[in-house]
């Protein structure tokens, strides 16, 4: 047994204060973006693409994004769906309230190799989180990067999640919205996500996208992407399954002999497309 | 082998009394209820026994283990208390070969990545006196043909081999050592015709037959080419999910994680871990409902190729060690090295 682990318990989590909570999305399956600031002096650093779980005590624990950069040292922030037991208490929580989280898992967005490339984000629906410190991080290190484009597509103009942020990044990035179905006063595209990359053409020449959504959307996006000219290593996405542990033990969020919390939850779609599909 | 020694079996006692005035809790194989089980030894063990039904991998990794307490005052924040593994000195005697191999496998799984700090606090405490099996403890043995051997000591502290009258005391961990040197006085010296005797029952162990999975280098491949065989959901098909399979083999580790309420007001609870299993269909279930091993075919596909396929890919071992309990005990007969066999086959 290694002494330097001696002191370190990966399970037990540390504590972090809710200091701000933003409702993206009302109704049935809600969104609200929570940010999380240590206690106790406590804290660590992460990678654009990994992941934390979140505890709440008697509730249990769910493996969340972190929707926030590197850079952004003060909190972390998870923009986290009404969905199951831990995210619905999620809901009930006030600013104040305490919750654990440990971590940092998984790998990361190979961001720093990207440099002098063009970036395409592509997210649908609550897979923006995941995919959005890409975009903020490239966005403060603006120099670093060729073009920004982010495509991001809602049920509709209700659902859009990040919406000031979207309009915010406008200038230093392209941003191309769409609504599933066409509604008064959009100005935007009108349809599913893939179509909108397939109609707006982005260039394949030194660019990588990246994609985040539903299943399908994933799907037809990379069927998309594929048709425009992008190379399987041009392509990343970020998958999730079901997870307990975080570190590659409790072996539930296997795909083939990946772990997805510790060898995932990016991939690129070369080295995806090898792996048995049971993500 | 450093140290190899006879010890009488007459001796046993003595020894075992010698190891557990060490500061040793001995277990040892004790029959309760027709079941065989590692109990707790008061004064000696008779190890002319086939082999315990369930793995002995809960010494260092227990059915439910907490993690921590927690108590949560309205109004306040959350406060945690840590709960360190209680862990004695366990020596365990008459362990199989299988299931010291079987130790080897949860080793690297505990230690991989992340150190699991319960698993290897029970772990340094535990040590295992294997038994050599001179003829297969079951019809359902299949050792061999996943890189084992009946002699094996992979995995063990000291292997014992019997002899008839004695026991071949072979230490092969330096805490085997310190096992054996507690009671020196009791030991002999493995003389010429006690080694001789030892390497014929050796062979003789080796050479018995047993069931096989016929080319188990072969398997991490020929599983990964019959990903989609038919013969998955047609060999899975009797299964009821019961789970046994999981729960008695020697190198299955999955667990889940839940909060467990002790109290409601103020909220108070510990966070456990339990044994989990790859049969149940909630095991993968994505909150959303959606499931990626929804059917039974992929649940045993997921089993059978952790086992001879995605093991070997990150630890370059199979991580079946043969040990047949969950051949042997599946209530509708589904046979691991039937289905790595029809696979195997299937793609050819």
């Amino acid at each position: 047994m290694s002494h330097s682990h001696a002191h370190a318990n990966t399970y037990l989590p540390k504590l972090a204060k809710i200091v701000h909570i933003k409702e993206e999305i009302g109704g049935e399956r809600a969104i609200k973006t929570y940010r999380l600031e240590f206690e106790n002096g406590d804290g660590f650093d992460h990678e654009v693409g990994q992941c934390a779980m979140l505890s709440i005590f008697g509730r249990g624990e769910s493996m969340i994004s972190i929707a926030s950069s590197p850079l952004t040292k003060e909190y972390k922030q998870f923009s986290i769906m009404r969905v199951g037991r831990v995210t619905k208490a999620f809901h009930e929580l006030q600013v104040g309230d305490v919750v654990g989280i440990r971590g940092p898992y998984g790998n990361q967005f190979p961001l720093s190799a990207w440099k002098g490339k063009n970036l395409v984000v592509i997210g649908g629906g609550v897979g923006l989180a995941p995919v959005w410190p890409i975009v903020t991080t490239a966005v403060a290190k603006r120099a670093d990067y060729k073009d920004i484009t982010v495509f991001y597509g809602a049920r509709s103009s209700k659902d859009i999640m990040y919406r000031e942020d979207l309009e915010r990044i406008r200038g230093q990035a392209t941003v191309h919205l769409s609504v599933d179905r066409a509604e008064e006063g959009w100005k935007e595209f009108v349809g599913f996500v893939p179509a909108n990359v397939l109609a707006k053409k982005p260039d394949p020449k030194n660019t990588v996208a990246i994609v985040c959504g539903p299943p399908i959307m994933i799907k037809f996006v990379i069927q998309n992407l594929q048709q425009l000219g992008f190379t399987d290593e041009q392509i990343y996405t970020t998958i999730e399954n079901k997870m307990k542990c975080g570190v590659g033990k409790c072996g539930r969020c296997n795909v083939g002999k990946d772990y997805v919390c510790v060898n995932g939850p990016v991939y690129s779609w070369a080295q995806l497309k090898d792996l048995p599909q049971e993500y | 082998m450093s140290m190899e020694k006879t010890l009488d079996k007459a001796l046993l006692s003595d020894w075992i009394a010698a190891v557990t005035s060490g500061g040793w809790q001995v277990h040892g194989p004790a029959l309760e209820d027709g079941i065989w089980t590692f109990k707790p030894v008061a004064a000696s063990v008779d190890l002319d026994y086939p082999n315990v039904k369930q793995a002995p991998k809960d010494f260092a990794f227990p059915q439910r283990e907490i993690f921590f307490a927690f108590e949560h005052i309205k109004g306040e924040a959350p406060r945690l208390k840590e709960v360190k593994p209680e862990a004695p000195q366990c020596a365990v005697f008459g362990v199989r070969p299988c299931d010291g191999r079987g130790a080897v496998r949860m080793d690297k799984v505990f230690s991989d990545n992340v150190n699991d700090p319960y698993y290897q606090e029970r772990r340094k405490n535990t040590a295992y006196v294997g038994l050599a099996c001179n003829a297969p403890p079951s019809p359902t043995c299949f050792c061999k043909s996943v890189g084992g051997s009946p002699v094996s000591s992979e995995g063990m502290d000291i292997l014992l081999t019997d002899l008839g009258e004695i026991y071949i005391a072979q230490a092969a961990t330096k805490t085997g050592e310190a096992l054996m040197a507690a009671a020196d006085k009791l030991f002999g010296k493995m003389g010429a015709a006690d080694k001789k005797q030892l390497d014929k029952v050796h062979a003789d162990a080796v050479a018995a037959p047993q069931r096989a999975v016929k080319d188990a280098k072969g398997a991490p491949a020929a599983l990964k080419a019959g990903f989609d065989s038919a013969v998955w959901e047609e060999m899975a098909k009797p299964c009821i999910g019961c789970g046994i399979c999981t729960f008695l083999c020697p190198t299955c580790h999955c667990f889940d994680i839940n909060d467990e309420m002790t109290g409601m007001s103020p909220l108070k609870g510990q966070r456990v871990r339990t044994w989990d299993n790859c049969q149940f269909p909630d095991f993968t279930m994505h909150t959303s409902g959606h499931n990626p091993r929804e059917t039974l075919g992929t649940r045993l596909r997921q089993r059978v190729s952790h086992k001879f396929r995605y093991f070997h890919e990150n630890f370059g071992m199979l991580q079946c060690t043969g040990c047949g309990r969950c051949v042997s005990e599946c209530p509708v007969g589904i046979d691991i090295v039937a289905v790595v066999n029809k696979v195997a086959e299937h793609v050819a």
